[in-house]
């Protein structure tokens, strides 16, 4: 009996940590859907392409019209402020002009950001 | 000096949904088209994004994005018997301008009309006996049946993405959704929006009164989506700035975010804004409009654009103006009901609403989209029993929050000072405590409802304004009456801590308070060329190679906003056209 529920313990000790240790891409992938609506390749898309964001600049594409505040955040996109960025897009950069209040679950953060560190 | 052009295969006049659809099916079936469109070229990436966006005063007070007055407008009266004078402030309705025109900035909401609706004059004769339509109520059927037009009605929901809940799928009831509906080929592309605060009171009393309620279809897309065209739609934010508004979320069907991409990157389509249409070259001996002139109002100057194909896809003034100053049919008269262009002008009785006030409930009116409605139809179109009311019609009633912007969102019981400290205390105490129970009701025909060609006032280009000669009449006074009580009862069952009577359309139409931009008919579609300008194909029966789609083509005006069913005649037509008129140019209905 006791042996039982170890086993037990240890099923639900994996599933509470397992996805905390692995962002998972695909899932991330099924979200980003909804940014794709205007972050996306074509010529007038609403949002700028995120291929090949991370590591760049921030407001670093020629071909769009970013904020001012976007303009001045002078941030180099990487892992923690993406996610930052994604949680709450307003505080971290007040004034940015994206239509969007965050992605409130930091699982779904993380999953996103997983997958944008494949998308390039 | 006029310049002329090159003919065309074909000239779309004015860019907005029906001009796009149209210009998009016959580019696909190979014909080069031109769009003549006399505002700015306006694109959601540019024009529908900070700064261009949510700024209340500019575009909402100040009317940013709607028809200038100054430059072009109607004359109104109430009655044949006086003098029109023009609307210099536009007010009761706002008609679009710019690429994608009122498609820019509408709320959302994508109907189809019920059955009855379509059928109406024949339907009512057969229900309620031969005499029972008074002889000044001219109304008439849509010569396109309901079940005709459900593929089309299908493919316009599927172009915008709407979103909205099935109430009768293919004859089945479905509780949820709106069980008076037609039946439905298909479920709404996306699900329902998430319901108000205000919808769940709504919901809840009118279960109690024994109602059922169902979520309006709306184009502010639920969930991202990509249409038929393969153009992506992003979900609703809830910002509160539809209509009015471009979105800047991409979440509002529009033609600039559903159609036009593709139609600007094909080559067989040429779009030339600035290019305000003045005339149809029409010859009467042969039937057809051999050219459009137009300005460049850039420059001043004057073009004639000679086509095999005239495609009438202005507002509905615009659409009545352009065939009457070309004299394409006969002149409606009311005195002798002779002639059919101008006839059958209707509006829509809007604006008609109880305020209901909670002290205990929290509305939040600012997250709300457009098209966010929680309804009922038991009190619409002949879903009820008519005997003995004496009037014919209804309205569908709604309660929800399509916005809650600063300047006019001022919700205070009746009886609150007009202005001063106690209005300024009454407006921050309910402000995020009240809603408005809505109802929209249907305009049909009268006698002496109409338009044509004012004698005494000119517009920018030199040519006679638009004469409106319009009234609410005594079938929509009993409606908004009856209707009104329907509000009241509905207002009370949800127990509030205060309710305002109900304000309802009263007395002479007035065209100062914005009501709805729900204007049709004048160039209307029947079956007998002698009472409707253009057949059950929307080609005009005077000039074969014409098409004038819109509302200007509703023999009268249902309960609904019209897009829906603008929408699925734009591609009705456009089907006809390019599947039986391309290959065989001619009548497609015999005269």
């Amino acid at each position: 009996m006791q042996r039982m529920s170890m086993i037990l313990g240890a099923a639900v000790l994996a599933a509470l940590v397992k996805p905390v240790i692995a962002a998972d891409a695909e899932h991330g992938k099924a979200l980003f859907v909804a940014c794709a609506a205007c972050h996306q390749e074509r010529p007038d898309a609403l949002g700028p392409n995120l291929k090949g964001v991370l590591g760049r600049k921030s407001a670093a594409l020629d071909d769009f019209r970013y904020s001012n505040p976007m303009k001045r955040a002078n941030l180099v996109w990487d892992e923690a402020n993406l996610r930052e960025y994604i949680a709450d897009p307003q505080a971290k950069v007040k004034g940015n002009r994206m239509p969007y209040d965050g992605l409130h679950d930091p699982k779904d953060v993380d999953d996103i950001v997983e997958y944008i560190k494949t998308y390039k | 000096m006029t310049t002329i052009l090159k003919e065309v295969d074909a000239v779309v006049i004015g860019v907005g949904w029906t001009g796009s659809i149209m210009a998009r099916e016959l580019t696909k079936a190979g014909l080069n088209v031109v769009g003549l469109e006399r505002g700015a070229k306006r694109m959601p990436a540019e024009d529908f994004t900070l700064p261009n966006v949510r700024d209340d005063l500019k575009y909402s007070s100040r009317q940013e994005l709607f028809q200038d007055a100054q430059e072009e407008t109607v004359t109104f009266r109430h009655s044949p018997s006086e003098a029109a004078l023009p609307v210099r402030r536009l007010g009761s309705f706002l008609p679009g301008t710019g690429l994608g025109g009122a498609g820019a900035h509408w709320n959302g909401l994508t109907w189809r009309l019920l059955p009855s609706d379509h059928n109406l004059r024949t339907h009512l004769t057969q229900r309620y006996g031969k005499s029972a339509i008074p002889s000044e109520m001219t109304i008439e059927d849509f010569p396109v049946s309901y079940d005709e037009l459900e593929p089309y009605y299908d493919h316009f929901e599927k172009i915008c993405g709407v979103s909205g809940k099935a109430g009768n799928l293919r004859g089945q009831k479905i509780a949820g959704g709106n069980m008076f509906e037609g039946p439905r080929s298909n479920e709404y592309p996306n699900k329902p929006l998430p319901q108000t605060m205000a919808g769940s009171i709504m919901e809840a009393a009118c279960k109690d009164l024994g109602y059922s309620t169902f979520s309006g279809p709306s184009a502010n897309a639920s969930e991202v989506y990509t249409n038929p065209e393969g153009l992506t739609l992003g979900a609703c934010e809830f910002c509160g700035h539809c209509e009015r508004f471009g979105c800047e979320a991409n979440a509002k069907a529009s033609p600039n975010v559903c159609i036009l991409p593709n139609l600007l990157s094909d080559p067989r389509f040429e779009l030339r804004n600035y290019a305000y249409v003045k005339e149809l070259v029409y010859d009467r001996q042969a039937k057809k409009v051999k050219a459009v002139r137009y300005i460049d109002t850039r420059t001043g100057e004057e073009y004639e654009q000679p086509a095999g194909l005239v495609v009438l896809g202005a507002f509905v003034f615009n659409n009545n103006l352009l065939m009457m100053t070309a004299g394409i049919g006969e002149q409606y008269d009311p005195s002798t009901g002779k002639g059919a262009l101008g006839r059958n002008y209707c509006y829509q009785l809007s604006g008609n609403t109880v305020t209901v006030f909670f002290e205990d409930k929290v509305i939040n009116p600012f997250m709300a989209s457009g098209a966010h409605t929680t309804n009922i139809d038991d009190f619409n179109g002949d879903n009820f029993d008519h005997s003995g009311l004496g009037f014919f019609g209804g309205a569908i009633i709604a309660a929800g929050t399509t916005n809650g912007r600063p300047i006019q969102t001022r919700p205070v019981p009746s009886g609150t000072p007009r202005w001063g400290r106690e209005w300024k205390q009454a407006t921050a105490k309910w402000y995020n405590h009240a809603f408005n129970i809505g109802a929209s009701g249907c305009s049909y025909a009268h006698r002496e409802n109409f338009l044509d060609l004012d004698p005494t006032y000119k517009d920018v280009l030199g040519r006679p304004l638009i004469r409106m000669s319009y009234n609410f009449r005594e079938n929509d006074h009993k409606l908004v009456e009856y209707i009104g009580a329907a509000m009241e009862r509905i207002g009370r069952a949800m127990n509030p801590t205060k309710i305002s009577p109900a304000s309802v359309r009263r007395g002479n139409y007035s065209v100062v308070p914005y009501q709805s931009t729900h204007n049709t008919g004048g160039t209307i579609t029947g079956s007998d060329p002698k009472t409707s300008v253009v057949n059950r194909y929307l080609q005009a029966w005077n000039a074969d190679n014409l098409f004038v789609l819109g509302a200007s083509v509703f023999p009268q005006n249902a309960s609904y906003n019209p897009t829906g069913l603008v929408g699925a005649l734009a591609y009705w037509s456009a089907k006809a056209i390019t599947e039986r008129y391309i290959k065989n140019p001619g009548p497609l209905v015999p005269v």
